[in-house]
C-alpha cells in the first residue's frame, strides 16, 4: 500500500510540474523537482501517515484491549513493567522501520516520476536518472530522515499513550483508537512544519 | 517478550512463621465520586489461614483485594503485607512486595496473545534463572494440577471461561507465592470443578503453610476451604465489615443479613427493591 502511494505521488507530482513548468519550456527541471520534494517533504510525511494508519492504530487498539482485559494490571501486579515488555520493544521497531520505509518510498516516488517523464515528455532514461539523483545533495536525504524518526516517535509515543490509557471497555478502545490516529497526524504536521522551517530557514 | 530476566533486589526477607500476621488492613476507605465502596474495614490475616471475603456483588470485594495487591491507592486506611505497609510504597519497592503474593484475577486477565504454556511460564521466564526446559516442566506440573494436561498450546481465547479461571490460577501459583489472592477462583464452574479448584487452592497454599485470601460467594466452597470469614455488607451496609469469624461463628451469628446470605433466600433485610413508599418517592420526584 505504501509504494501504491507513493508510486502515485510521485505520477501526480510530475505531471503537475509538467502542466506549469512546460508552459515556461522549464521541462528540465522536473526531475529536480520530484526527487526534491519526494526526499525532503512528501516521503516522509506520506509514508509516516500510512505508518499511523498501520501500526499507529493497531497498536493502539492492542495495548487497548490488553488494558480492558486487565491484562497490563496483570503484567503489573506479577512485577512486570508494561513499559519494558510491551512499549521498548514496539518503539524500536518503529524507530528503524519508518526510515527504512521512507527510503523505500522515496525510491517508489521517483519510479513514478520517471514513468511519467519518459512515458509522456519524451525524456531520456539517462537524462531523469542523472537529473533525479544529482540534483539533491545528501543533507535533502537525511533531512527527510530526521524527519521519518522525529515522525516515528510521536506516532508509537502517542498510540502507546492511547493504548495503555484506555478506560470504559470495548467502546473505549475505539475512542483511543480513533485518538490515537487523529493526534498523530496532527503532531506530524505540525512537527514536519517546524523541521521545515529549522532545517531549510535557520539552518 | 523472551528477554533476560530483570532481576528485582529481593532484600532480606522476613519468613512468617504459622499464625503471625502476615497481613493488617486498618480502617481502610475507598471512595469513588461521592459513593464509599469501602468504609473502614479492619482485619488481620494470620500465615497459613484460608481467608475467605464474602459478600454480595458489587459490595467490594475486587475492590478490596485491588487495595490488597497494590493496584489500586486506597483513599485513606493502611495495609501492612509482609509488615510493610503498601499503601506509603513506591512502585519499584513494591516490585520486591509483588514477587512474594499470586494474583487470580475474578475474569483471568490472560495474555490473549500468549499461548497457555507461555501465560505460566511468563513470571518464570522473568523472575528466575530457571532453564527453559525445566521452566516447560513447571508449567506441564501446574496444567496437570489444575486438570488442564496437554492444553499448552491452546490460545486463551479457544478455552470456556472455567478453563481460563483455571488457567489463571495456575499461574498465580507458577512462582509458588507466600500468599495467594483468588478472586471468585470458583464462580461459573460446575460443583465437580468447584471441589477441584477448591482442593487446588488448598493444596498449593495451606498445605506447603501459605496463606490463601479468597473471594467468594460459593457457600458451599466458601465452608469448604474457609479457616475464616469476612462479610462485607451492600446496601446500607455498603462496604462495612457485617461479620468476621470462624466458619462455626460465622454459621452460628443471629445477624439477619449474614442468615440471608449464607442460606441464600430472597426474603430478608438484604434489599433487592425499595419499599413501596420510597419507590413512588423516587419515581415521582420528592416534591
Ligand atoms: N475504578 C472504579 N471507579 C468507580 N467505581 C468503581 C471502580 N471500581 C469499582 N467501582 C464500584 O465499586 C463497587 C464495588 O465493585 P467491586 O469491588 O467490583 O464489587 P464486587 O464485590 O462485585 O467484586 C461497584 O459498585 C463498582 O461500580
Ligand atoms: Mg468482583
Amino acid at each position: 500500500m505504501a509504494s501504491l502511494v507513493a508510486l502515485s505521488v510521485g505520477f501526480i507530482l510530475a505531471m503537475q510540474a509538467s502542466t506549469e513548468l512546460g508552459k515556461l519550456g522549464a521541462n528540465a527541471f522536473i526531475p529536480d523537482l520530484v526527487s526534491l520534494s519526494l526526499l525532503r517533504e512528501l516521503g516522509p510525511l506520506l509514508i509516516a501517515i500510512i505508518v499511523v494508519g498501520r501500526s499507529g492504530s493497531a497498536v493502539a487498539a492492542e495495548l487497548g484491549t490488553m488494558k480492558v482485559n486487565e491484562e497490563i494490571e496483570a503484567l503489573k501486579v506479577m512485577a512486570i513493567s508494561p513499559t519494558r515488555i510491551l512499549v521498548v520493544p514496539r518503539y524500536l521497531a518503529l524507530m528503524i522501520m519508518l526510515p527504512i520505509l521512507t527510503v523505500f518510498g522515496n525510491c517508489v516516488g521517483l519510479a513514478g516520476g520517471w514513468a511519467v517523464c519518459v512515458g509522456t515528455l519524451d525524456m531520456t532514461s539517462s537524462f531523469y536518472i542523472t537529473h533525479a539523483v544529482q540534483r539533491p545533495e545528501l543533507w535533502d536525504l537525511y533531512s527527510g530522515l530526521i524527519k521519518s524518526v522525529v515522525f516515528a516517535h510521536l506516532i508509537i509515543t502517542i498510540a502507546c499513550y492511547q493504548g495503555l490509557g484506555v478506560t470504559g471497555g470495548a467502546e473505549g478502545v475505539g475512542r483511543a483508537t480513533t485518538a490515537s490516529v487523529v493526534y498523530s497526524i496532527l503532531w506530524i504536521i505540525i512537527a514536519d512544519a517546524a523541521l521545515t522551517g529549522l532545517f531549510f530557514f535557520v539552518l | 517478550m523472551r528477554e533476560a530476566p530483570r532481576k528485582i533486589a529481593s532484600g532480606p526477607k522476613k519468613i512468617f512463621k504459622a499464625g503471625e500476621v502476615i497481613l493488617e488492613v486498618r480502617d481502610l476507605v475507598q471512595v469513588f465520586g461521592d459513593r464509599r465502596v469501602l468504609d473502614n474495614i479492619s482485619f488481620q490475616v494470620r500465615a497459613g489461614e484460608t481467608f475467605v471475603i464474602m459478600g454480595g456483588s458489587g459490595c467490594g470485594k475486587t475492590t478490596l483485594l485491588r487495595c490488597l495487591i497494590g493496584a489500586q491507592k486506597p483513599t485513606s486506611g493502611s495495609i501492612h503485607l509482609f509488615g510493610e505497609d503498601i499503601t506509603r510504597m513506591d512502585p519499584f519497592e513494591m516490585d520486591r512486595i509483588r514477587l512474594r503474593f499470586g494474583m487470580n484475577f475474578q475474569f483471568g486477565a490472560l495474555f490473549q496473545s500468549m499461548t497457555v504454556g507461555e501465560n505460566i511460564a511468563l513470571p518464570l521466564r522473568q523472575h528466575s534463572d530457571v532453564d527453559p526446559s525445566l521452566i516447560e516442566m513447571i508449567v506441564k506440573m501446574k496444567l496437570e494440577l489444575v486438570g488442564l494436561t496437554g492444553f499448552e498450546n491452546f490460545m486463551p481465547s479457544e478455552l470456556s471461561g472455567g478453563m481460563r479461571k483455571r488457567v489463571g490460577l495456575a499461574r498465580a501459583m507458577a512462582l509458588d507465592p507466600e500468599i495467594l489472592f483468588s478472586d471468585e477462583p470458583t464462580s461459573g464452574l460446575d460443583p465437580v470443578m468447584t471441589a477441584v479448584v477448591d482442593q487446588l487452592t488448598l493444596d498449593g497454599t495451606r498445605k506447603i503453610g501459605a496463606t490463601a485470601v479468597v473471594v467468594s460467594h460459593d457457600m458451599t466452597s466458601v465452608f469448604r476451604i474457609a479457616t475464616r470469614i469476612l462479610m462485607l455488607g451492600n446496601g446500607p451496609r455498603q462496604g462495612q465489615v457485617v461479620a468476621e469469624g470462624t466458619p462455626e461463628e460465622i454459621r452460628k451469628n443471629p445477624d439477619p443479613f449474614l442468615q440471608q446470605f449464607v442460606r441464600g433466600e430472597a426474603d430478608g433485610p438484604i434489599p433487592l427493591r425499595m419499599a413501596q413508599d420510597e419507590y413512588l418517592k423516587h419515581l415521582l420526584g420528592d416534591g
